[in-house]
């Protein structure tokens, strides 16, 4: 009987203590989790850097405790980063180690870090309190952190918009992307209207000869390094079925006619061609051996690439053959586009190339349809729309969400040698995409890199779901209407918006927004520049062409510019209802000389190059805008150089009064052109 | 009552959990290696947005606008400049321009222009433009 109450105690004494133990488990746990020894760091770290007995004290009294950041707009998402880091917004911990750092500023820090919380710019697992779920090291983790190198994927997430400022890495990616028109191929949320500027191959029978089309399909970047198109790698039989196919096709019948037209006119002038090369500033949107901007291919070759009718043709004609050209059409005469086209024929021509490079090719129709099949297999369709049928799907996988791509779900084949991360699969997809495997379709681009890395970062910004409305930046700008009718036609025709901006629409050629053109320059100025166009910023390569433009176009034009692109903020006047001391003139021009204005503009001899020379300023500006800018130039384009000098009203004032008595004398007008 | 418990529960398994609570907190993880950080990027576009033209590429004071300038820019990859203007100072020129400083008013005033961040990660960009001997 004793014995066996002992041995029950016994029992029940190891019981208990197994219990106790068992209890003591999780507690223990959580005790020795690696987040109370960062916070004992970071207490320790704090005081010693304190400046005063009362700030010491504050990080000696920090509780152990788990933080998070609550983002109620944010689908209720919950972020414990500041757990580990807890020195985001403390400016002790400037420059600490990590995890203690204080986050450096940026836009949203540290101004909205209770509203934005960690992950909706880093990624990674806000819940998590173990760092290795938190960073979403794990090949399957839902959510890794996005590396600090392409960190601005996470500024993409809410700003959709191309250009994103204080983010140059991805707005240059989204440039990158636009550029080589993979929008063409791949869906991506809001792009969905994007149409290829590739030619329609509408009429390469009668355009070029069956050994340049060759040459071109193997490699076109080597033909014109402006191209934008990829490198297939493909196959030398390929490339014969493809050559015939191309060659099979039926030309526009307008097209062949005017090209057959234009191949029977006499030669023209090569002489008068150069000048009239020249003075139409081809090279602001081509290059010359690589002199120009790049944004339209080299034509130090053209002659052999293309026939003297289709070439003549082309250019009195751009958009019969290539609808979505940014390209203008100038107003050339007959024998001006006759001129150029000679002196295209004297200089710029492939000397190396083979002999009949132009020699058509004599179609196999059995290649030919086997070239038709691989058009559409190879994807040809996405960009040179040759009227096959309209596309219904995209040819390449959609896009959306590949920035919340778990790196476990990505097909990385062959490429063993790759980290298993979706940077570094998206990396290796953009340089080398047919390394993954065999039969892939995506073609080389060669992006190197920088460009690369700009690429990735803009991949990384697509998230599966668009962020929540209270998330959605303001919009930067309304869309302002292009006007239609006769006015729309000459906008079309000039392809004003291939290098200007218009509210949000536009190219990034030219450095000046025709938004509020109407209340910017003087009419009868407009006129004269639009008929011809001489050089407003002298540091600038990118000149705008001298189309040719008619008085009455021009007029017409002008007109439209004042009446609909106005800002009602900018007054006609703005002396009126201002002291007569407002507008003294030379108060202003001390002013002018002692705000080192010169610096940047011209006046009479002297001054920099880098603004608008102002001799002739009363001509061109508007008082209403010169003073308005002087308010503050940056409300007018963000990125604007000028700085902002916070002149008072009556400074600005006094300024616009000196500039108001810049005129020009005759000798110092520009000229440029005839007419 | 459970910070007792907590203590006995650390004192028995002392001996072999000590080592590693007391472990230094992890370094960041390390990341591909960026080539500038975010903040020097910020400042480097910044500076070749606004300041390049007259200050140059590397700094040394030779940009495409500065020989219309009399006196020239100052050239920053000089050791000796870097060494003797602070931050501080360095931020102050920019903000007020040269004449706000007694220098020369060709250099603009940014302070209305740029924003406090913006000018110190000028200055921060400035910084790695020193000319450092080889």
């Amino acid at each position: 009987m004793k014995t066996d109450s002992l041995k029950l105690r016994r029992v029940l004494a190891i019981t208990s203590v197994i219990f106790l133990f068992a209890l003591a488990i999780s507690p223990a746990k959580n005790y020795f989790r690696e987040y109370r020894s960062i916070q004992e760091h970071f207490r320790k770290l704090g005081t010693s850097r304190a400046r005063s007995l009362k700030e010491a004290q504050a990080y000696q009294n920090h509780p152990v405790a788990i933080n998070q950041i609550w983002m109620r707009d944010f689908d209720n998402r919950v972020d414990r980063c500041t757990t580990c880091h807890q020195g985001v917004s403390d400016a002790t911990m400037a420059k600490a180690p990590e995890p203690h750092r204080q986050h450096p500023s940026t836009a949203h820090t540290p101004s909205d870090i209770e509203r934005m919380g960690c992950t909706s710019c880093h990624n990674g697992e806000g819940l998590a309190t173990v760092r290795a779920d938190a960073h979403g090291t794990t090949a399957d983790s839902a959510s890794p952190l996005t590396p600090l190198v392409n960190i601005e994927a996470g500024c993409g997430r809410c700003h959709t918009t191309d250009v994103v400022p204080q983010a140059a890495l991805l707005s240059r990616g989204r440039a990158l992307i636009t550029k080589a028109g993979c929008y063409a191929c791949h869906s991506v949320r809001g792009h969905e209207q994007f149409r290829s500027e590739a030619p329609p191959l509408n009429s390469i029978a009668v355009k070029t000869g069956g050994e340049w089309v060759r040459q071109w399909l193997k490699d076109p970047r080597a033909m014109d390094p402006n191209s934008t198109m990829p490198n297939f790698q493909l196959e030398p039989q390929q490339i014969e079925e493809l050559a015939n196919y191309l060659f099979s096709r039926p030309v526009k019948l307008e097209l062949a006619a005017a090209i057959a037209a234009a191949s029977a006119e006499a030669p023209g002038d090569a002489v008068n061609g150069k000048k009239v090369f020249s003075e139409s500033r081809c090279i602001s949107c081509h290059t010359v051996e690589g002199k120009g901007n790049g944004s339209a291919p080299e034509l130090s070759k053209v002659a052999s690439m293309a026939s003297r009718g289709w070439l003549l043709a082309f250019i009195r004609d751009p958009h019969a053959f290539s609808p979505e050209t940014r390209m203008p059409r100038y107003h050339f005469s007959d024998s001006e586009s006759r001129d150029l086209v000679a002196y295209f024929e004297s200089e710029f021509k492939d000397f190396g190339a083979p002999e009949g490079i132009l020699n058509p090719l004599h179609v196999n129709q059995t290649l030919a349809e086997k070239g038709a099949k691989a058009f559409r297999s190879l994807g040809c369709f996405s960009c040179h729309d040759p009227g096959q049928g309209t596309i219904k799907e995209k040819f390449g996988p959609d896009l959306n969400g590949l920035g919340d791509k778990r790196a476990a779900s990505l097909d990385f084949g062959r490429r063993i040698d790759l980290n298993r991360t979706l940077a570094a699969w998206t990396t290796a997809k953009l340089s080398d995409p047919r390394s993954f495997s065999a039969g892939l379709k995506m073609p080389t681009y060669g992006f190197k890199g920088d460009d690369t890395r700009a690429i990735v970062t803009a991949l990384l910004s697509l998230g599966s779901q668009p962020v929540p409305e209270a998330f959605h930046p303001s919009p930067g700008g309304t869309p302002t209407p292009i006007p239609g009718g006769a006015i729309g036609k000459l906008v079309q025709q000039y392809r004003c918006l291939s290098c200007h901006q218009i509210g949000t629409q536009g190219g990034d050629i030219s450095t000046a927004p025709l938004t509020f053109e109407g209340s910017k320059v003087k009419r009868d100025w407009l006129v004269n520049y639009l008929m011809v166009s001489f050089t407003i910023r002298p540091i600038l390569e990118e000149r705008m062409p001298i189309f040719r433009i008619p008085r009455d176009e021009a007029e017409k034009l002008a007109d439209a510019m004042t009446s609909f692109y106005v800002n009602p903020a900018i007054p006609e006047d703005p002396f009126a209802g201002r002291p007569a001391s407002d507008q003294n003139a030379a108060e202003g021009q001390r002013l002018f000389v002692s705000n080192g204005c010169r610096a940047c503009h011209i006046v009479g001899a002297s001054g920099g190059y880098y603004g608008p020379p102002l001799t002739d300023a009363s001509s061109r500006l508007k008082p209403g805008w010169t003073f308005k800018w002087l308010k503050g130039p940056q409300a007018w384009r963000a990125d604007v150089r000028c700085p902002n000098y916070g002149f008072t009203d009556t400074d600005a004032l006094r300024l616009t009064a000196y500039l108001e008595t810049l005129r020009a004398t005759s000798a110092q007008k520009p000229s440029g052109g005839k007419k | 009552m459970k910070r007792s418990f907590m203590m006995a529960m650390a004192l028995i398994s002392m001996a072999g959990c000590s080592k590693k609570a007391r472990e230094a907190p992890p370094a960041a993880v390390a990341a591909e290696a960026a080539p500038l950080s975010y903040e020097l990027r910020l400042g480097r576009e910044t500076y070749r947005h606004y300041c390049m033209i007259c200050h140059g590429e590397g700094g040394a004071g030779d940009g495409f606008n500065a020989f219309n300038l009399d006196p020239h820019p100052r050239d920053y990859s000089d050791p000796a400049f870097q060494k003797k203007k602070t931050d501080a100072e360095l931020a102050d020129a920019i903000r007020r321009g040269g004449a706000g400083v007694g220098l020369s008013a060709l250099m603009p005033p940014w302070g209305h222009t740029l924003s406090d961040a913006q000018i110190s990660q000028v200055v921060l960009y400035i910084r790695t433009l020193e000319h450092k001997p080889e």
